[in-house]
């Protein structure tokens, strides 16, 4: 009824070509973005930003990541947790070396080294495929958070092996970084940064370089054909989404935890963001994002459903009881819909532009 | 961009003349020989193909067809021969290279990204086409490796963008591949992922992606496999009209003679790695060699 193209045409190939191609759509995200950059700040509680709103956007962006390579260029990696521990470090030792430098350069910096880092690992990907490469890519999660704890360089020497992100201010004289910093700030500056950052991932799937990853991950043999060089192709995505995963880190570092150890990055890190994009669904920018708020909230929603019903349930109960439905709402999500929330959603809108009738 | 609708001769509208006029050996292989291991896929073959001809390789299965389509567009490096390719004998190269010199393919079971719409496969196509921003050549040394690397640095920030360069270019090779998809009739299917297509159009799509090209030789490989006879009828005349409209030179592999000695100007024969005959269809069809391969031999 409301959500029908009907009467929309297009007259260019530039409007067909548009993000969202239809009105519904582009007023829709407008008013999401106006609401949470304008309201939620506002009216959300500083816990709801603190460890929900701050934490998913971090997580978007290394879905993101993750996505770009594994979704979009179908290689699979299992470093997610190292290379967000590059990002960290490298912003943390950049920020402590240098601290007049702009926040927004030294996350730009440490992405780039966590790019190269990327690329680095990345090379056997020439070589090998699928679960192979995912052994390859483990390499990186184990050699990385070794580097991190041997070395206290990277700490700055601190005994415990723990990082503190310095303070630093983005806007005028506002800290956005370090545990000191307001949450509402924090959480403005992320959902900015987020927001371009998904932008131009959104932009690079559709222009020459997204056509050339997705070519690699449907049919590589056809790719190199048409005159993709697989080693460019494979590379380029190794960069991209490590840079998106460095900067996440350092996000984590900087907005989230305010302190951290190389410890946080570790595997059980790489996993939780690969879950991620396979419920939120691979190949979709979209999905990043809905299946970092599963993954986030879900928890949480299963902590608190039993206290709102009032169910006399022990503590232990309701943990163990979390990581059971945990799990069997993700093999249930899976086996309805093997390519994810994203689809989900796209399938939903494809209803409601019939709706009311069936087809 | 060529405007696809000029470049139709005035008299392409005519039928097809038994005579035609074509040009030097576009490609020639000489005493090419394969082999993977023990296996001798190709022995001492040589042939030619003439500019804008129509030419079949046919031949019983495991005659060694494929192996040397993929010779010719680089998958595999035969132990002997030269290959010869506009005048020039060709070193050892990859697919990518073949690809950036003219030469598409499409495959026996088709290779399409069936995770992209019709459009995007297309698209893809246009890859190696694609410029956002070109270096300007200097000729002074040094300096212009530097540019093409700047320009290739800009170019993919215009694409984080999508910005100036990029979306203009973007629409413009959206232009030329919907000149392909009004030439192949696929207008309907534009925005629908390949994945959920009948195999006939995914077979159509699939040369839609390699005219996106713009090939000077285009290799076909079984492009009627598993077809109804109006496909199959629908997919010789798009061979012919490339053929004539686009001037494209044609190497095709296919099974139904009928196809084969209707549309083909000459015709290879290989069998167990070695040719059997090379001549006009009618020469082909009488040779005692072919008709003893693909028939059986009495003892």
């Amino acid at each position: 009824m409301f959500y029908r193209e009907a009467g929309q045409f297009k007259t260019s190939y530039a409007a067909d070509q548009a993000i969202y191609p239809i009105r519904q759509d582009k007023i829709g995200i407008l008013i999401l973005f106006g609401f949470s950059l304008l309201a939620i700040p506002f009216i959300a509680p500083i816990y709801w930003l603190n460890s929900i709103l701050i934490p998913f956007l971090i997580f978007s962006l290394a879905a993101l990541g993750l996505n770009i390579l594994t979704g979009y260029c179908g290689q699979l990696s299992l470093g997610t947790g190292g290379f967000m521990a590059c990002g960290a470090f490298f912003s943390y030792k950049l920020a402590t070396a240098m601290p007049d430098t702009n926040i927004l350069i030294v996350f730009l910096l440490a992405g780039l080294g966590t790019a190269l880092v990327g690329v680095l690992f990345g090379l056997p990907s020439l070589r090998i495929k699928g679960f192979y490469l995912a052994v390859a890519t483990l390499a990186a999660q184990f050699f990385l958070i070794w580097m991190f704890n041997k070395f206290s360089w990277w700490t700055n020497h601190s005994p415990s092996g723990v990082i503190s992100a310095p303070p630093r201010a983005v806007f005028g004289d506002i800290d956005v970084t370090s545990a000191s910093a307001s949450p509402e700030a924090k959480y403005v500056f992320l959902l900015l940064l987020v927001s371009f950052l998904a932008l131009i991932a959104k932009n690079m799937v559709r222009s020459r370089i997204g056509r050339s990853w997705m070519a690699i991950r449907d049919m590589d043999i056809a790719a190199e054909i048409i005159g993709i060089r697989p080693m460019l192709a494979k590379l380029s995505a190794f960069a991209v989404s490590s840079f998106f995963i460095g900067v996440s880190g350092a996000l984590w570092a900087f907005t989230y935890s305010g302190s951290v150890e190389a410890l946080a990055f570790e595997i059980n890190r790489s996993f939780e963001v690969l879950f991620m994009i396979i419920i939120g669904g691979l190949g979709a920018i979209m999905g990043s994002f809905l299946g970092a708020a599963f993954i986030v909230l879900l928890p949480i929603a299963l902590d608190t459903i039993p206290l709102l019903l009032g169910l006399p349930l022990s503590v232990e109960t309701v943990a163990h009881l979390r990581l059971i439905i945990f799990g069997a709402l993700i093999i249930f999500f899976l086996i309805v819909e093997p390519h994810g929330l994203a689809r989900l959603w796209q399938i939903g809108k494809e209803k409601l532009r019939l709706w009311p009738f069936p087809y | 961009m060529n405007d696809i609708s000029s470049q139709i001769p005035a008299e392409a509208a005519g039928t097809r003349q038994p005579e035609r006029r074509f040009g030097e050996p576009l490609l020639t292989v000489e005493n090419i020989s394969l082999s993977f291991g023990g296996l001798q896929a190709l022995t001492d073959i040589s042939f030619d193909i003439l500019e804008q001809e129509i030419r079949a390789i046919i031949g019983p299965n495991g005659a060694g067809k494929t192996s040397m389509l993929n010779v010719i567009n680089g998958f595999y490096h035969p132990q002997k021969g030269t290959i010869t390719y506009k005048g020039n004998i060709r070193r050892t190269m990859r697919p990518h290279m073949a690809a950036a010199q003219g030469i598409a393919r499409t495959f026996q079971n088709v290779a399409l990204f069936k995770g992209m719409s019709t459009l995007d496969n297309i698209m893809t196509g246009r890859l190696l086409k694609m410029h956002n921003l070109r270096a300007p050549e200097t000729g002074v040394f040094g300096l212009d490796q530097v540019l093409r690397w700047g320009a290739g640095a800009l170019d993919f920030v215009t694409q984080c963008l999508y910005w100036g360069p990029n979306e203009k270019e973007e629409t413009r090779q959206r232009a030329y591949c919907e000149e392909i998809v009004d030439f192949l009739e696929i207008q309907a299917i534009r925005k629908t992922p390949v994945g959920r297509l009948p195999y006939g159009l995914q077979k159509r799509v699939e040369l839609a992606r390699a005219l996106a090209m713009e090939p000077e030789l285009l290799l076909l490989d079984e492009p009627m496999a598993g077809m109804n006879v109006e496909e199959k009828e629908d997919m010789s005349r798009f061979i012919l009209d490339v053929n004539e409209e686009f001037g494209t030179t044609v190497a095709l592999i296919e099974h139904d003679m009928g196809v084969v000695m209707d549309i083909s100007d000459r015709v290879v024969v290989l069998d167990y790695g070695r040719k059997l005959a090379d001549g006009r269809p009618d020469e082909v069809r009488s040779d005692r060699g072919v008709i003893d391969a693909y028939l059986g031999v009495a003892h």
